[in-house]
């Protein structure tokens, strides 16, 4: 067979068909239009979890919460993705006692219900979210709105973050101390979340709230605080990840000061361990500590009248033991079970306590009773 | 380990945990990930905020009995909760 | 990353090479600035190992490697949607090959040795092919079972021109729209030369390593060349090569390389291999997939169908 040009047909105008092996390749993804790197996710998810929450202080069982929520992620088209959440607690218990002295527990009984939704889209390396919440009580109904943007450098190693949110709370409690009562806040945060090597994430975010309105306690007899409180926190975390163990170990650690004149710190480590297949193990602790508000006053609890009086007469006092200076700590665990490649199970359980004298540096607050809670969750959750 | 002289209050124990965070970074060098060797980055226990759900009711948990609040994203709305 | 820089043919033409799948490969990028091709040519350049080290049939952790791992054990090895697809694909290899093109039939290198030079002994070769058999592969969507002991998969039929097409479509989305992605002959031109002219790309002499036996002109598309001379070893003037029929385990004969031409480095580069398993109807096997072809027969001559001279 001689060498022979078989110039053959293929005019330039002829309509070009695609055999079927063309075919079949141009329906592998990633392959055309792809997708820059901040990219919608592929799967949604649906998770519902039952959460519960139970306190006491010595002798006196204080507050139970029974919470079911709800989560729903759902990407739509390829550049959006819808988030929505809805959670409904049944409070039950006594209201809130401070000290080490009892008087008799008032009980009462209350619902809420809260939920949040966010729509993202997703560009070349950027990402902008939409998102609003809501929370609805007897006595307190709350509103926000939210805007966040993420960008991303070519690499992928590095992502900026930019929030900014407001909200708007309107207070009418059941004793009608006051009446349509007022707190609104606007809050600004930014963040860098950075890939330091192949086994380790890190973020910083620094974040400034600037609140002001009605901030008392309506149910305490003496309780008057500023009408403004701006808070500033700077949070740092990391996420290492220990090759020939397959163990991560998670980590944080969260400053926080206001102008109520709390400063805070917050320190949780945990460590997720795979226990073959299908379970994974996680051991968590988490310390805080605070110091006490300017207006702080110790409680001391009068035979006669009852509640405590701050002594003198200050113009602004509270002995709201959330103000008060004290330690706490949080131990837990918690199981995940990923049943197939869809479903998943986990149950976590923590237990809290907290006591004035485990503030950092000693100096917590006196008159305190310690508290404790065991904090229940079981949740399941489902990719599609 | 610490001499069991010096009794391990809570503020002492928080000291330590970081301790011990720390030191499992010494000895790595910083060397930003090539876009093939991410597999472990992707890992869901390597994101931040996997849980949703559990984020959310460990934050309501904290801001009822503690003052300090946020450091992890913008826009989650109040409660009443005392 | 282990990367050489050469400079093309004027001041906005870069060449970057490096080695991947044992293979020499480029990327060349025409009409940028050196430093904003540079940014481009890594990108690609760690996208081809990532799909390297992803399908690799040399590192223990890698996804290929654990399900040839649990062959015969009745465990489902689950996949992510890239490989799942992948497998989609090759099954569709199989269908439109009538069965011969077969994953699992990379076994049949237990059998024939091109380093020492030997034809194996029938035995041998029944005992691979025995091994051979994608019908045999269970999959679902997620996960893939070899249900025998010594069954293989591996990608190496179209890795190479997947990785191009995935490196070829990071580059396109980052707006480069000229250049090739070439990975030891497998190529992928994402556009022409800044002046609208087409790439000349030369094919491979199949007995002169050294020289070209002829040159294809093209502004776009792909082109995959398979050949009896990537590894081989003549016995008696008879030439036994690496492209085996998983039916009878033997090498194909007919011809010394064919070169396809396609919109994708993987469809290219698939249809080349099948067409050399298709021996003498290779001629109407590429016919019934509309494509432009170069063969050389095994006279060394040279066939041309669809392309320009």
């Amino acid at each position: 067979m001689a060498a022979t040009d078989h110039d053959d047909i293929q005019p330039a105008d002829a309509r070009p068909r695609l055999g079927s092996i063309t075919l079949a390749a141009l329906a592998l993804p990633g392959l055309l239009n792809v997708a820059h790197a901040e990219s919608a996710p592929t799967d949604g998810v649906i998770s519902v979890k039952l959460q519960s929450y139970d306190d006491r202080q010595p002798g006196l069982d204080r507050i139970r919460v029974i919470a079911p929520s709800l989560y729903v992620l759902a990407p739509v088209a390829s550049n959006w993705a819808l988030e929505a959440s809805l959670v409904h607690d049944d409070i039950s218990g006594a209201s809130p006692r401070w000290h080490s002295a009892i008087s008799g527990a008032s009980h009462m009984s209350d619902h809420r219900t809260a939920g949040t939704a966010r729509v993202t889209r997703y560009f070349d390396r950027v990402s902008v979210g939409v998102g609003g919440a809501f929370s609805e009580e007897r006595d307190y109904r709350s509103r926000a709105a939210s805007l966040d943007v993420r960008w991303s450098t070519p690499d992928n190693n590095t992502t900026l973050y930019l929030g900014a949110g407001l909200t708007r709370d309107d207070i009418n409690p059941v004793n009608g101390v006051v009446e349509n009562e007022h707190k609104r806040s606007n809050e600004f945060m930014i963040g860098v979340t950075q890939a330091w090597t192949k086994n380790d994430l890190v973020q910083l975010n620094v974040g400034h709230v600037a609140a002001s309105g009605y901030f008392n306690d309506p149910y305490k007899l003496v309780d008057k605080r500023p009408r403004e409180r701006d808070q500033t926190t700077v949070l740092a975390r990391w996420n290492h990840h220990i090759e020939p163990l397959g163990v991560t170990i998670r980590s944080s650690y969260r400053f926080y000061r206001d102008t109520f004149g709390i400063r805070a710190h917050t320190a949780t480590v945990e460590g997720v361990h795979p226990l073959g297949e299908r379970f994974t193990l996680t051991p968590s602790l988490r310390y805080y500590t605070q110091g006490k508000a300017d207006f702080y006053y110790d409680p001391v609890y009068d035979p006669v009248i009852g509640e405590p009086y701050p002594p003198g007469r200050p113009r602004l006092s509270s002995s709201d033991h959330r103000l008060s200076a004290f330690g706490a700590i949080t131990v837990g665990a918690k199981i995940e079970w990923r049943i197939d490649s869809r479903w998943s199970a986990d149950f976590k359980y923590e237990r809290y306590e907290q006591r004035s004298n485990w503030r950092l540096g000693g100096n917590g607050s006196p008159g305190l009773a310690r508290l404790s809670a065991d904090i229940l969750q079981i949740g399941f959750s489902r990719r599609f | 380990m610490i001499a069991l002289k010096i009794p391990i209050t809570p503020p002492r124990a928080a000291l330590l945990l970081a301790v011990l965070a720390l030191s499992s970074l010494t000895g790595c060098a910083l060397q930003p990930p090539q876009a093939f060797e991410k597999g472990n980055l992707a890992k869901r226990e390597m994101t931040f905020g996997a849980d949703p759900l559990e984020d959310a009711f460990s934050q309501h948990v904290y801001f009822s009995k503690e003052a300090a609040s946020g450091g992890t994203g913008v826009g989650g709305g109040g409660c009443g909760c005392n | 990353m282990d990367v050489e820089y050469a400079a093309g043919d004027d001041a906005e033409d870069h060449r970057f090479r490096f080695t991947a799948m044992a293979s020499p490969c480029e990327v060349r990028l025409a009409g940028l600035p050196r430093a904003l091709a540079t940014a481009h040519a890594e990108i690609a350049i760690a996208e081809v190992r990532r799909v390297e080290h992803k399908y690799s049939r040399y590192r223990p952790d890698s996804i290929v490697s654990r399900i040839n791992a649990a062959a015969g054990s009745g465990e489902a090895v689950e996949v992510d949607a890239e490989t799942s697809q992948l497998l989609d694909f090759a099954a569709q290899l199989h269908a439109l090959s009538e069965g011969r093109f077969d994953i699992t039939s990379g076994v049949l290198r237990r059998a024939w040795d091109f380093r020492s030079a030997r034809i194996p002994t029938p035995y041998a070769l029944a005992e691979a092919v025995a091994q051979i058999g994608w019908p045999r592969v269970q999959r679902t969507p997620e996960t893939v079972v070899l249900p025998d002991a010594g069954m293989e998969i591996d990608f190496g039929g179209f890795g190479k021109e997947y990785a191009a097409d995935r490196a070829a479509a990071l580059l396109e989305r980052d707006g480069a729209t000229s250049g090739i992605v070439n990975l030891g002959g497998d190529l992928r031109v994402l556009g022409p030369r800044p002046d609208g002219s087409a790439w000349s790309i030369g094919i491979q002499h199949p007995r002169a390593p050294e020289r070209t036996i002829a040159s294809i002109r093209l502004a776009r598309g792909a082109l995959a060349t398979s050949g009896d001379y990537e590894r081989f070893f003549e016995v008696n003037g008879k030439r036994y090569c690496h492209i085996l029929n998983p039916a009878t385990g033997w090498p194909v004969q007919g011809w010394q390389s064919i070169s396809v031409v396609a919109p994708l480095c993987v469809a290219a580069g698939a249809m080349s291999t099948i067409a050399l398993l298709h021996e003498d109807t290779a001629p109407a096997f590429l016919a019934s997939q509309q494509v432009a072809w170069l063969g050389v027969d095994r006279d060394g001559d040279v066939i041309r169908h669809g392309l320009p001279a």
